[in-house]
């Protein structure tokens, strides 16, 4: 995994934040920051960092703690002015993305948000009085997939339709966007050559589109269809764009499933992601029984975490184990050691020190 | 003299005409484009729709680009920044700052009423200003060419 590069930090969302928050987030030790997650701001609350799988309260001075007595508080005013910030003062301009819960930011931020909702007829019209912001760290791991995609390759033009399945946060969207990736670039290493691939996403997570451009680097043949659901959205692609591969994200119901037969159908491949522990657990899920079955994916990705160690596994049709491999990207050493030490407060100094210690 | 001071006030009256345009720009790019106050402005600029008014706009645009004020008080400060240069009495400048205070702060929809609102307020202004223009700027001209015929009498 020596080729995975992290090139995102907090620099880029500090800006959004107001005063005391961002004074608090310029505190967080430099080393600890690439491994944050989510910032989750709520009115009233204690400001909380998510790493993966766990999470601290964020004091003052930018360190980690579990006691929230010795956190930083947020004030509702902050909140407030933290959501203008996200919607660059202009609430029309983001009106259909607050409707869905979610703004999609420069860099490829998300922040999802919370308030009271405002109902016009049976639609959701907006939402008011904002109460909680929760920002997605995005991380685009470029080359994560590189070890896997030889597992995915069917020939030098061809791709098996394939699966990525996890249960929240273990890096589904990541994976998956490397996968687009490599796709469309092509790669020598793997004697790939690259195919038309289009992205219907949804969410806005995989390209993560600002403004009609992708932040994230999703290859050379890569069209997306942004803020479309997935069931409309591939079949406008199929009689438009003419794709070799799709590429979507978090499949969930029924109409979703139909749309990948349709997708299958015309000659498409697909690669897709959905929540879910394993395969079994897909299975049972209502619609999705013929995707699981013979003629349905033909390679599953399943991700995994465990103790802050992520683990990846690769199996065919057969449930055949083809690839598997813990792997540690993404955390650095202190922020393993906070979320072995649970009950204590971790600076910078105090993280280097058990650092130290161990070693 | 008194030609200057009725090409003053004509001047004021075609600001606030100009302002009439510029709110039904922003009307068309923030109700129907859905762009983004700081779009907005950059866009009247570069476009050269706003007239005596772009350093206003330029300004405004800057401050919201920077995310150090809310739109109110980016536009505020412009103003402020910018009263010297337009040709507006004191009660115009105090009668338009209110007018970021609600802009960016709603729907579309909303927006639009605002925008609209803003639209009758300025209209109200200019014609107020028109008929300044009309009778005080004709009593300037006259009284400028009564003291020119006066002072060459004078002279002669």
């Amino acid at each position: 995994m020596d080729k995975v590069h992290q090139n995102d930090d907090l620099s880029r969302i500090r800006n959004y934040m107001p005063d005391r928050i961002k004074r608090v987030v310029d505190r967080i030790s430099p080393e600890i920051a690439p491994c944050l997650e989510e910032l989750r701001i709520n009115a009233g609350m204690p400001l909380v960092g998510v790493f993966s799988g766990f999470d601290r309260f964020i004091a003052e001075d930018g360190s980690f703690t579990s006691q929230p007595e010795t956190a930083f508080y947020v004030d509702r005013e902050e909140v407030e002015e933290l959501f203008y910030r996200l919607c660059e003062h202009s609430i029309y301009a983001y009106q259909d993305d607050i409707a869905r819960g979610f703004l999609t930011l420069k860099g490829g931020y998300r922040a999802g948000i919370c308030g009271k909702v405002v109902y016009q007829g049976q639609n959701i019209k907006g939402l008011k009085d904002i109460s909680s912001v929760c920002i997605r760290i995005s991380r685009e791991l470029k080359g994560c997939a590189e070890e896997i995609f030889p597992f995915i390759r069917a020939g030098r033009n061809d791709i098996y339709n394939t699966m990525v399945i996890s249960p929240p946060r273990c890096g589904k969207t990541t994976i998956l966007r490397d996968i687009c990736r490599i796709i469309s670039t092509g790669s020598e290493k793997a004697d790939f050559a690259g195919l038309r691939t289009v992205i219907v996403d949804e969410r806005s997570e995989i390209a993560a589109c600002y403004r009609g451009v992708a932040q994230n680097d999703c290859g050379p043949r890569t069209d997306v269809l942004d803020g479309c659901r997935k069931s409309e959205g591939i079949e406008m692609v199929l009689r438009g764009m003419s794709p070799a591969v799709i590429v979507v994200d978090e499949l969930g119901t029924r109409q979703d499933a139909e749309s990948i037969r349709m997708a299958w159908n015309a000659g498409a491949r697909i690669v897709a992601t959905a929540h879910a522990y394993d395969i079994g657990d897909l299975r049972e899920r209502p619609g999705f029984g013929f995707l699981i079955d013979k003629g349905g994916f033909e390679r599953y990705i399943v991700l995994g975490i465990q103790n802050g160690i992520r683990w990846i596994r690769v199996t065919d049709t057969y449930g055949n184990q083809l690839y598997h491999n813990d792997q540690t990207f993404g955390m650095y050493d202190g922020v393993f050691r906070m979320h072995c030490h649970g009950h204590e407060v971790f600076g910078e100094a105090e993280s280097q020190a058990a650092c130290a210690s161990e070693a | 003299m008194g030609m200057k001071f009725s090409e003053k006030l004509k001047a004021r009256q075609l600001a606030l005409q100009k302002l009439k345009d510029i709110l039904l720009f922003l009307e068309n790019e923030i109700c129907a484009m859905g762009k983004p106050l700081n779009k907005a402005f950059e866009d009247l600029v570069k476009g050269n729709y706003g007239g005596v008014w772009t350093p206003v706009f330029d300004r405004s645009g800057s401050i919201l680009k920077e995310q150090s004020l809310d739109a109110g008080s980016a536009w505020k400060t412009a103003l402020e920044e910018a009263s010297a240069t337009l040709p507006l009495v004191h009660d115009d400048i105090e009668l338009l700052k209110d007018f970021g205070d609600l802009l960016g702060k709603s729907d579309r929809e909303m927006q639009h009423a605002v925008l609209s609102m803003e639209k009758e307020k300025v209209s109200a202004m200019e014609l107020k200003a028109k008929e300044a223009a009309e009778t005080t700027g004709r009593l300037y001209r006259n009284l400028g060419a009564l003291l020119g015929a006066a002072a060459v009498i004078l002279l002669i």
